[in-house]
């Protein structure tokens, strides 16, 4: 992608942005059966499943935290976040997609999404892209950023500065 | 009179029968000045002195290069302890150069 | 010896020697007068105990045989005859060469001189085997040229004025008490300069004194004890050597920071009162006063004229204040490092330390004995380079302390106090991100303090106390941790309205029983912050909450001590970095975490049986101590099986003076911890301070030691009584 881009010099940024609006580029994975989808842009990469520690009087969509590379890195349960409630089984497929995440709180934090498997890049143009249905408690749904449509069937593009909003966090722990 | 004249076994001496501090100086340096430019020899006893303190022991200092400078011959005797504390503390005892004799209870 | 020293002695002496003569001179006439020996005695007599005083020990060698003999004369013991009479003119000159010689520059007598000496002894007391006379007086003379213990003296010069005896002054009384400071080894009287009878007030003060002093006390404190006779007195005290040899010696220790004005290099040592600084230093600005002269004199010649400090002891401190002013210069020559570049260093030392915990575990795990031995000496050089790429980010405390002159002098000026700042313990180090963070909390405090801790000058001595109030700033290291003290002695807390406002702000229950310490412990509450200043002291709460809170965030705990009228003591410990630290590891299920080992005080076994655990309060009894304890399993643990059925341990922690009990499945022990941030996300997270890599390469918790003990307590308030320690 980045190679794609370079060398464009001046136009560079217009041809970018051009190309966002055509075309975009999205990872997929399945999470309980369900596909999901995030902007490539915003993957840094994809690691195997290593040894997650758990985090105490945290919500459960936080399956807790993984080393990566020296670093603390919180894994979020996307099984648990969005699909139906469950949490993820572990298998030899399962990923975690590390995404850089600038939450609106401010800040840029790397954060682990934990999948069952991941499945291929697609292109949507924007006509196949969709709003995220107004429906039931946005709130809770803030992480939608639109329906994309891939082969009839629509799949979730997930909006990941909202994953992990720290008031989203905040407001669960205190529930706890 | 604090100052009292003696006789003992024959001998004359003075005695001193009140404190020798800065409260009765200035009486004492009269009333030896008188006694001592009528003596030529003359022995004080400091038995009776019943406090002393630095205003003293510069009467008695005092008294005593006064008498050598007039040739006169002074002693002073019978210190108590009181006044051989004073003076071993300002190390006078050979200032003066009498005998100091102990008083016998003291033993 | 000090120049004036030996003029007071040269003078005294010629005087007295004058006197000698004389008296022998008339011997000659009437050989037996009693008057005269006693004279020639007294002469002798006071030049050797002078000599003796002022430490001149050649002189007191020869003159002690001589008074001897006269003594001998007095007392009938030797007859005076015409050769006797000669011999004792001679040793009269003899003593007034010595007397001379010292008034020279050289050291040692010279041999003429000292063969002159023995001669003239030899036919003093001709019944003593001459030889004996001789060793005698070398050996004397020996001793003078190693520093003879007379030496070692102090040598006070006590000049009472004509009035002290007016002013109520007793000199008796002073020098008697003088003897609780040491043993008076010698006191002279001097009587030579009385007036004649006639011209004598029998109520002013002739008396002088020279006084040798052994004693171990230092000179402020010998001057104390003519403190109420100063004004009536000239008072000098001259160090013995092995006191001048300490001040050279301190002075030679001294590791100047700053660059020390040379009154304050010697008042540090002890060689300078402060009272003599002051007078030395008006004398200085006198003669500029003046007009008369235009060259200002440094302080060190005055110092030296006016005989306060020897002429040794200045230079010394002159040369310090070279060193100081070279070792500044030279630490200009610093090289600047960019702190990031360090916080690269150090991050990449920690990664260090994790890798070479893996490579330890994977050694251990495949049981390679040959390699082992290489891997441990690799892990003693990584906790090297650990320990000095962490020192390298160290810095003393006392900078941060030394800004707060200004700032103590300025708001103490605005506020219309008199305080004065006395900081102690600058040199304890502690990592400069830590610093960073602890100047805008101390500020607070200092100013707290100034505000509403010191009362006004006038206030103060109303109270008793001195004008001047004090401040101190103390840093000290305590088992990894930093403690700063911020104390004054102003005010103190008022307790009562603290509780009264706590109550107006419903932090506490009306009539709550709470210790002393839980209600100074509320000031730290956001809720009792005040805006009513005006109020004299209770609003000292002002954002006190912001500085718990800035300390929290350093892993560090506050406390504040207050005594009504006497001051306030706060109390900071920090810990020194936040970047390696040594922890030690506990397991729950299969759950590790660490604490920071500088906070873990000991490790019991759980006793659940013994110890009549209460459940439900979550207190335990340990040797009489009551423990809030917390259990890690319960306070984390979500679904947690209970498949534990192993012993559990409590490991009892201290943070400050809080202690509580954490209760834990396993021990695993000590490890180096490399403290790495949680992040933004588990910002709100209680109980957990940070994560740290394991060798593995997982991670595990750090667990926030203050946070839990609060909540441990926290959970036991209903008990009542949570106060440990």
């Amino acid at each position: 992608m980045a190679e794609l881009i370079t060398g464009y010099g001046i136009e560079h940024e217009e041809f970018h942005q051009q190309y966002i609006e055509t075309v975009t580029q999205y990872l997929t994975f399945s999470v309980a059966n369900e596909t999901l989808a995030v902007n490539i842009l915003a993957v840094n990469e994809i690691i195997e499943v290593s040894e997650i520690t758990f985090i105490p009087r945290m919500p459960e969509f936080i399956r807790g935290v993984i080393n990566l590379r020296g670093a603390a890195v919180p894994v979020v349960d996307l099984s648990l976040k969005t699909a139906k409630g469950v949490m993820s089984k572990l298998s030899d497929k399962s990923c975690i997609v590390l995404v850089d995440v600038n939450p609106p709180s401010g800040g840029n934090q790397a954060i682990g999404l934990l999948v069952d498997a991941v499945k291929e890049i697609v292109e949507f143009d924007h006509k196949s892209i969709q709003p995220a249905p107004q429906v039931g408690d946005s709130n809770n749904a803030d992480y939608i950023q639109a329906m994309g449509k891939l082969n009839e069937v629509f799949v979730i593009i997930l909006e990941v500065d909202n994953i992990l909003s720290s008031g989203q966090i905040k407001s669960l722990m205190e529930i706890n | 009179m604090s100052i009292e004249a003696k006789e003992h076994n024959g001998a004359h001496f003075l005695e001193i029968n009140d404190e020798l501090t800065i409260y009765t100086a200035a009486m004492m340096k009269q009333e030896l000045q008188d006694v001592l430019s009528k003596q030529d020899e003359l022995e004080i006893s400091l038995e009776c002195v019943s406090d002393i303190d630095s205003a003293g022991i510069q009467i008695l200092i005092l008294l005593h290069q006064q008498a050598k400078k007039k040739g006169k011959t002074l002693r002073f005797i019978k210190h108590n302890r009181q006044v051989i504390d004073v003076l071993e503390t300002l190390n006078l005892e050979a200032l003066f150069g009498d005998p100091i004799v102990l008083p016998a209870k003291e033993f | 010896m000090l120049d004036d020293t030996k003029k007071i002695f040269i003078q005294e002496s010629e005087e007295l020697l004058e006197q000698m003569e004389n008296a022998l001179l008339e011997m000659e006439q009437v050989p037996n007068d009693a008057e005269h020996l006693n004279s020639v005695f007294r002469a002798i007599h006071t030049i050797k105990g002078a000599a003796g005083i002022f430490g001149f020990d050649a002189i007191v060698a020869f003159t002690h045989p001589v008074e001897s003999v006269m003594d001998n004369v007095r007392n009938g013991l030797r007859s005076v005859d015409p050769d006797l009479i000669a011999l004792l003119l001679k040793c009269k000159d003899h003593t007034a060469n010595l007397v001379e010689f010292i008034s020279g520059e050289q050291e040692d007598i010279s041999e003429t001189l000292q063969e002159a000496g023995k001669k003239l002894l030899n036919e003093l007391t001709p019944e003593q085997p001459s030889e004996l006379t001789v060793t005698n007086t070398n050996e004397k003379i020996e001793v003078s040229d190693k520093r003879s213990p007379s030496e070692d003296h102090w040598v006070i010069s006590l000049d009472f004025k004509p009035d002290a005896l007016r002013n109520g002054l007793d000199p008796l009384s002073f020098i008697n008490y003088l003897k609780r400071m040491g043993e008076i080894i010698e006191i002279i009287t001097f009587t030579h300069d009385f007036p004649c009878w006639e011209d004598m007030d029998p109520e002013s003060c002739y008396l002088s004194f020279r006084i040798a002093l052994s004693s171990s006390a230092n000179k402020e404190e010998i001057k104390s004890v003519f403190e109420f006779a100063l004004d009536d007195c000239e008072l000098r005290i001259v160090p013995p050597h092995s006191e001048l040899e300490k001040y050279l010696a301190l002075l030679e220790e001294l590791t100047g920071e700053e660059l020390n004005k040379l009154g304050e290099l010697l008042i540090q040592v002890g060689a300078l009162t402060e009272q003599e600084l002051n007078s030395a230093l008006q004398l200085q600005n006198g003669v500029l006063n003046d007009g008369t002269t235009k060259e200002i004199k440094p302080l060190g010649e005055i110092l030296v004229e006016q005989h306060v400090v020897s002429k040794d002891v200045v230079e010394k401190a002159v040369a310090k204040q070279e060193i100081i002013r070279e070792k500044i210069a030279q630490e200009t020559q610093y090289i600047r490092v960019d702190a990031n570049r360090l916080g690269q260093l150090i991050n990449l030392v920690g990664e260090l330390v994790i890798s070479n915990a893996a490579v330890k575990l994977l050694v251990e795990k495949h049981d390679l004995a040959d390699v082992q031995e290489v891997v441990s000496g690799v892990e003693g050089l990584v906790e090297n380079i650990r320990d000095h790429a962490l020192q390298l980010r160290m810095v003393q405390i006392g900078e941060t302390f030394s800004r707060f002159r200004r700032v103590v002098r300025d708001v103490s000026k605005d506020l219309n106090k008199d305080v004065e700042l006395v900081i102690t313990g600058g040199e304890a180090e502690l990592d400069k991100t830590v610093v960073e963070k602890i100047n805008d909390p101390l500020t607070h405090l200092v100013r707290n303090s100034l505000d509403h801790g010191f009362e006004t000058p006038d206030e103060r001595v109303a109270q008793g106390k001195p004008r001047k109030g004090v401040l101190r700033l103390n840093a000290l290291h305590d088992s990894g941790h930093i403690v700063i003290q911020i104390a004054d002695d102003g005010a103190g807390l008022d307790t009562d309205k603290i509780r009264k406002k706590a109550e107006e702000k419903g932090l506490i229950n009306v009539g709550q029983e709470l210790s002393q310490r839980e209600i100074l412990r509320l000031i730290f509450e956001p809720g009792l912050t005040t805006k009513d200043t005006a109020s004299n002291i209770s609003g000292r709460g002002v954002g006190m909450d912001v500085v718990k809170r800035n300390i929290d965030a350093l892993r560090g705990t506050i406390e504040v001590d207050s005594e009504r009228g006497k001051g306030t003591l706060v109390t900071i410990h920090l810990p020194l970095t936040l970047a390696i630290i040594e922890g030690f590891m506990v397991g729950v299920e299969q759950e590790r975490f660490v604490i920071p080992l500088s906070m873990v005080e000991e490790c019991v076994e759980m006793n659940t049986d013994e110890w009549h655990l209460d459940k439900n309060s979550h207190y335990v009894n340990l040797r009489g101590q009551v423990m809030p304890y917390i259990k890690l399993s319960e306070f984390f643990g979500v679904n947690y099986q209970q498949s534990h059925r192993g012993r559990e341990s409590l490991v009892i922690v201290k943070a400050g003076r809080a202690k509580a009990g954490i209760v834990v499945d396993r021990l695993f022990g000590e490890l180096q911890t490399v403290i790495k941030p949680l992040g933004k996300v588990f910002q709100g997270l209680k109980g957990v301070s940070g994560a740290t890599v394991l060798g593995s390469g997982e991670i595990a918790l750090i667990l926030d030691v203050q946070g839990l003990i609060g909540l441990a307590s926290a959970k036991t308030t209903d008990v009542k009584t949570l106060e440990s320690v």
